[in-house]
């Protein structure tokens, strides 16, 4: 049924894709211990070959000190960098119209490698979205017109021996902006693997009733932000209040934090015990 | 049943990790910033709400999967003999948009990252604008430069 579901996926996207672009099948790699390699699938659903290129990076996810996500590819430390022992090729290649190929993932690690999961960023690059500039042969004229290219990151996670994770909440503080409630959180890993998970948010007032949160045209009870822990961050989320609003008054706004994602296979997601904290929020 | 949809089928039946591990992301460079002639010293803009001249990326992800948005921009484009052409992003010359249409925009800044989260038919759309700064004496002929998004999902 999951199979069947992929290709008709991939049939709709198909069909809206005239332009150049490639699949990347699958959006997150592990890699376990005792196979040592892993493929990932690109097909071109457009009408022209692409020409992509192949690199890898250490890189994890961390934020800035406004509490922004961004991808740290600084080797801060690099013992648990998978980099310098898995290999990716090809290198080079092209991507006939509706066609696949794979890249093969090839892990070689150190024989005295410690348990513990290890990370790097498989970057794909693709040539796409062609300008047109026409009158290129009129040269009085100036014709101005910019190209686009397309890299897609993706994560790769080598797992060995036993693997654990877990987080701890610290620091939990949250604020009325305009129609928006922003928090933020100190997050820091437990064990020796990523927290991959998922933040919930939920507002309660003075009686315990819960207030409803609007995610874009939809009205929720509880936020929700895909989040990977993989040292420490403190991210800064904003959710939108649905109209018309808070009222004057106390409020509660519960953080959840649960080893639970939506978009991942639940096999590959590590379970850990929830961490939740509340605050409260004053609307004056 | 479509071509694609049996060669992704024939790939996971010949143990293609495709749903062991998580479900295809896709970017695709839809149109690029088109800013047609311009006139020397006459700087020419092009909104990101431009139906026929932003740029325009389509990505599709897994719902609920979070990606990083980031872009690295051209400060200038080159024309005739390595000639240059300055050009120039604001605060606001990026659009997301849910829906992946031109007229439901949620503006960025561009030369920041920012995260999004796939929606349930995880389609998305980023449009870009631009402005073209062409001097007084501007050498005519074609200039082009490079936008690269990269999607990194988190």
């Amino acid at each position: 049924m999951r199979a069947l579901g992929l290709a008709g996926m991939v049939v709709c996207a198909s069909a809206s894709l005239a332009a150049q672009g490639v699949m990347v099948a699958p959006h997150a790699v592990f890699i376990d211990h005792a196979q040592r390699s892993g493929s990932v699938l690109l097909y071109n659903p457009g009408t022209e070959p692409v020409e992509v290129t192949i690199s890898t990076i250490f890189g994890y996810p961390t934020t800035d000190s406004t509490g922004g996500i961004k991808l740290d590819t600084l080797a801060a430390d690099s013992s648990v960098s998978a980099l310098p022992w898995i290999q990716a090729f090809p290198r080079r290649l092209t991507v006939g119209p509706r066609e696949r190929q794979t890249i093969r993932l090839l892990a070689r690690p150190p024989v005295e490698l410690p348990p513990g999961e290890y990370w790097l960023r498989l970057v794909i690059a693709a040539q796409a979205g062609r300008v047109p500039i026409s009158g290129v042969s009129d040269t009085t004229a100036i014709q101005v017109g910019l190209k686009l290219e397309v890299r897609t990151i993706i994560g790769v996670n080598y797992r060995k021996g036993p693997v654990t994770t877990g987080l701890s909440l610290s620091n939990l503080r949250a604020q009325v902006v305009g129609d928006s409630v922003i928090t933020r959180a100190k997050l820091e890993r437990r064990g020796n693997a990523a927290f991959i998970g998922m933040v919930r948010e939920t507002i309660t007032d003075s009686t315990g009733a819960v207030r409803a949160q609007r995610v874009g045209d939809s009205l929720v009870t509880s936020y929700q932000s895909p989040i990977g822990v993989y040292f420490t961050m403190e991210p800064r989320l904003a959710t939108a209040i649905a109209a018309p609003g808070l009222r004057r008054g106390r409020y509660w706004l519960r953080y959840e934090v649960v080893a639970e994602r939506e978009d991942l296979d639940p096999r590959v997601v590590l379970k850990a015990p929830a961490v939740r904290d509340s605050v409260q929020l004053v609307v004056p | 049943m479509k071509r694609e949809a049996w060669v992704v089928m024939g790939a996971m039946l010949l143990g293609v990790p495709l749903l062991a591990q998580g479900k295809p992301l896709t970017v695709t460079g839809v149109r690029g910033v088109t800013f047609g002639a311009v006139l020397p010293g006459v700087p020419r803009v092009v909104l990101r709400t431009d139906p026929a001249n932003s740029g325009q990326f389509d990505i599709k992800g897994p719902k609920g999967g979070p990606v990083l948005l980031s872009f690295v921009l051209p400060l200038t484009m080159t024309g005739p003999a390595g000639a240059l052409m300055p050009i120039m992003f604001g605060a606001s010359d990026a659009g997301f948009s849910a829906t992946q249409s031109i007229g439901s925009q949620v503006g960025f800044d561009p030369r920041q990252p920012t995260t999004v989260i796939f929606p349930s038919n995880g389609n998305v759309s980023v449009f870009v604008g631009a402005t073209a700064n062409p001097g007084t004496n501007q050498r005519a002929g074609a200039y082009t430069g490079t936008i690269i998004l990269t999607v990194t999902y988190l």
